[in-house]
């Protein structure tokens, strides 16, 4: 997030797109739904009718996978109407004109026929947007999960810029993510591309400083993504893997190339604190340890770091991860020349120590100590000592100086409905459950409340197939078919289903589409093509 | 002496009397607080009484885990009546109790909108006279379609989180009607409209008394206290019966249910 969820008290205007936001970020939601009681206008577009647009003053509903048209098509709007930000987008950004060509296409009427949102209501939401006071941005998978995802993402960075919604209090773009930890796990480099804080691994000057610090540097190059990882696991050229705390066997897209994939492995490595299916296809696993049982840190979604403290001793042979992955490390640097280097030797005595090291070597987090998180959470950048952290970037200029719009084209997704898959898929998550449900399909009570999976379809659709309610049925798509039950609803409009991907015994990715975005390789989880079958 | 130290030396009394095994309190934890069982000889200058934080079903988990004990409390007007209440159902044992009462200041009462901000004896604090929920009377001026609409817009920002249930001294049935499939349609959300939080507000009358800790949960921010006092009110003026204010009322539910079972 670019802001912090308490500034939510000041927003004027909340443009939320592609997030269940009560059912998968429930507290960011009350911040929303408060402000909105004391006046604040909430716009929610989504190709499904989640809780969060029933709440909505005003809800548009897409047709999956044409953001950028829609998006394109409020830049139109605000451009056509006068109500862009002038002297923002002078003194701060760059490449309007490019942007400004770009968007002249997509009038509301070509919008319309791209995305199925009436003309009007574009034209109202880009009013609310444009002429609010303090107007933010809150998106997750919805804009992400897609082969244009970077486009998606782009596009609404355009929009925040073109109306200067960003660098102040209460407005911005604003990712809410998923898990407690994610954005710290991105922060200490646990990407391919960059190390610590972003860092990039192809920059010979970092590769300098990291060899000095480490006596080792990896070399100027980006290594593989996840989703590459297991396709270059299929064709050979990874020949092991060491999973930690991931299920790709639910979570990835076409598991049965998934599966394919792990057997190819000569060697897997899964640490988890729970047996996952995953773990089933590993040589050894490793017990990782809970929450409950560890010390560290946090980074949340507003980039704030806290503290995690230890309430029970590890259980069983589990070990924190921090001690499994030195004690690896420290077995094979020692079959190694010996490295020279500040941070070589992989001996911690604790966590504070490592974010010593961490406060060391990543520029946004120089100023954090366990002293200071002790006194309360911090808010990177916190550069220095003394520096009080960061409750919203880009104030008075963007990390590479002026803003630069990208003029980004709609293009279609990978795989449409056609007369053979003739229903739209899209897939996501619920209150009830988490992710691939390690955790919470463990659990009685959330498994009281949601027991199996389930297909969403409209009255429409499920009258046409003959199904009544919770009829069993099959889904089929061209890479996998499950078994589930139809749950009818207004939720999804005639033409789309939607299946939770939370449940391995009828999971959604047995028929999602692996087909990557080309810059992030996110796969395109929101749109493929299926069919369905009555089960007699 | 300000209050808290006052609380202090009370707790530190009855520790030093040997009559309990620890005192249950609130303790400063970071920004906030949290409930925490002091012993005797505990350093208690971490003791802490704002925010509030309910201690009645922490005191009764604690004296379930060892029948044995006996332990002391700080008890505020609210959550002496829920002990009450607990007591009449056999969840608490008030003879295994000692309570350090205390009252609430002014700014307490109107944080709570608290109609009953002290306990029936006091030994820190001093008494401030009750306020009305200005919220409620607003409610009774609506009409009765009108209430219609208000509580469905409130209920539909419900996430079932069960916060409400679970924070409530006075829901300790082991199976809850809530999970049960027949009278709420699990998984859906916002919870069918109204039986969830109909149910549940059925069921708190003759025990709520209005600690106000459900709504303090609520992450979606539903007025439930409103829609409980005036449950209250109606036990009061059909019943005479008001939640909490002697262990010797017989509750009207009970009272009613015996005698037209017979017995």
């Amino acid at each position: 997030m670019t802001n912090s969820i308490p500034e939510f008290d000041e927003t004027d205007c909340f443009l939320i797109t592609g997030s269940n936001t009560t059912e998968a970020h429930p507290l960011v939601a009350t911040h929303v739904l408060r402000a909105q009681r004391r006046g604040a206008k909430v716009i929610v577009v989504d190709p499904r009718r989640t809780q969060i647009a029933r709440l909505a003053d005003l809800y548009l509903r897409q047709r999956p996978g044409t953001d950028v048209a829609w998006l394109n098509g409020l830049m139109h709007v605000i451009i056509q109407e006068g109500m862009y930000d002038a002297e923002f987008v002078e003194s701060r950004t760059e490449g309007f004109e490019e942007l400004k060509a770009a968007v002249a296409e997509y009038t509301p009427e070509r919008v319309e026929a791209i995305t199925g949102i009436p003309a009007a209501d574009l034209v109202t939401a880009a009013r609310i947007y444009a002429q609010a006071g303090r107007a933010a941005i809150l998106y997750t998978m919805g804009i992400t999960q897609h082969t244009t995802g970077v486009d998606n993402v782009l596009s609404c960075a355009n929009l925040a810029m073109l109306t200067g919604h960003i660098g102040r209090p209460g407005t911005g773009v604003n990712p809410l993510r998923g898990q407690n930890n994610v954005q710290g796990a991105c922060d200490m480099g646990a990407l391919p591309n960059v190390y610590p804080g972003y860092q990039p691994v192809t920059s010979e000057a970092v590769q300098a400083k990291f060899q000095e610090a480490w006596g080792y540097a990896p070399p100027l190059r980006a290594g593989l993504t996840v989703t590459e990882m297991t396709d270059a696991a299929y064709h050979g050229a990874v020949k092991a893997l060491y999973i930690m705390a991931e299920n790709p066997m639910v979570s990835d897209p076409d598991l049965n190339h998934v599966r394919a994939a792990l057997e190819r492995c000569d060697f897997l490595v899964v640490q988890d604190i729970f047996p996952t299916e995953t773990a089933e296809f590993a040589d050894v696993v490793l017990p990782g340890v809970s929450f409950a049982e560890k010390e560290g840190t946090f980074t949340n979604t507003e980039r704030r770091i806290q503290r995690v403290r230890q309430a029970i001793p590890p259980l069983g042979d589990a070990r924190p991860d921090w001690q499994i992955i030195c004690g690896l490390a420290q077995r094979m640097v020692g079959m190694q020349p010996t490295r020279e280097g500040r941070f070589a030797g992989w001996e911690y005595c604790s966590p504070a120590e490592i974010m010593a090291e961490a406060a060391a070597l990543t520029p946004s987090y120089g100023g954090v100590t366990y002293e200071r998180l002790e006194q309360g959470s911090l808010q990177w950048p916190v550069p220095t000592p003394d520096h009080p952290g960061t409750p919203y970037l880009h104030k008075d200029r963007f990390t590479r100086g002026l803003g630069r719009f990208t003029a980004v084209a709609y293009k279609e997704p990978a795989e449409l409905p056609d007369e053979e898959y003739p229903f739209l898929l899209t897939t996501g998550r619920m209150m009830f459950h988490y992710h691939t449900g390690s955790m919470t399909r463990r659990s009685e009570k959330l498994e009281r409340e949601v027991p199996e999976g389930y297909v969403e379809i409209s009255p429409e659709d499920a009258g046409r197939l003959g199904l009544g309610k919770s009829a069993r049925v099959r889904v089929i798509s061209r890479r996998g078919t499950i078994e589930t039950r139809a749950w009818i609803t207004r939720r999804v409009p005639p033409g789309t289903v939607f299946i939770p991907f939370h449940f391995a015994e009828a999971a959604a990715n047995l028929l999602t589409n692996p087909a990557l975005d080309p810059i992030a390789k996110i796969p395109e989880y929101k749109v493929a093509a299926v069919r369905l079958e009555r089960v007699a | 002496m300000e209050r808290v130290a006052l609380v202090r030396e009370a707790v530190k009394r009855l520790l030093d009397s040997g009559q309990v095994e620890g005192v249950l309190a609130l303790r400063t934890v970071g920004p906030g607080s949290a409930p925490h069982l002091f012993h005797p000889g505990d350093s208690l200058d971490d003791l802490t009484l704002w925010p509030k934080y309910p201690l009645p079903k922490i005191l009764d988990m604690l004296l379930a885990a060892d029948p044995s004990v006996r332990l002391g409390m700080v008890a505020r007007g609210c959550e002496e009546r829920g002990l009450i209440e607990m007591a009449k159902r056999n969840q608490v044992d008030m003879n295994r109790i000692r309570l350090v009462y205390l009252a609430c200041t002014a700014e307490e009462r109107d944080e709570c909108c608290c109609s009953w901000p002290y306990p029936s004896q006091i030994d820190v604090g001093d008494k401030v006279e009750g306020t009305a929920d200005a919220l409620v009377a607003e409610h009774e001026r609506l009409s009765l379609a009108e209430r219609t609409e208000f509580w469905k817009r409130q209920f539909a920002r419900c996430i079932k989180c069960y916060g409400c249930r679970t924070v409530c001294p006075q829901c300790f049935c082991e199976t809850c009607v809530l999970e049960d499939n027949l009278w709420v349609e699990a998984g859906v959300l916002a919870p069918p409209f109204p039986s969830y939080h109909l149910i549940r507000a059925y069921h708190t009358i003759g025990k709520c008394v209005g600690c106000m800790e459900c709504e303090n949960a609520c992450p979606a921010d539903i007025p439930l206290t409103v829609l409980y006092t005036l449950l209250r009110r109606d036990a009061e003026e059909m019943f005479g019966y008001v939640p909490g204010r002697s262990l010797e009322d017989l509750p009207p539910l009970a009272v009613e249910t015996l005698w037209q079972t017979g017995h």
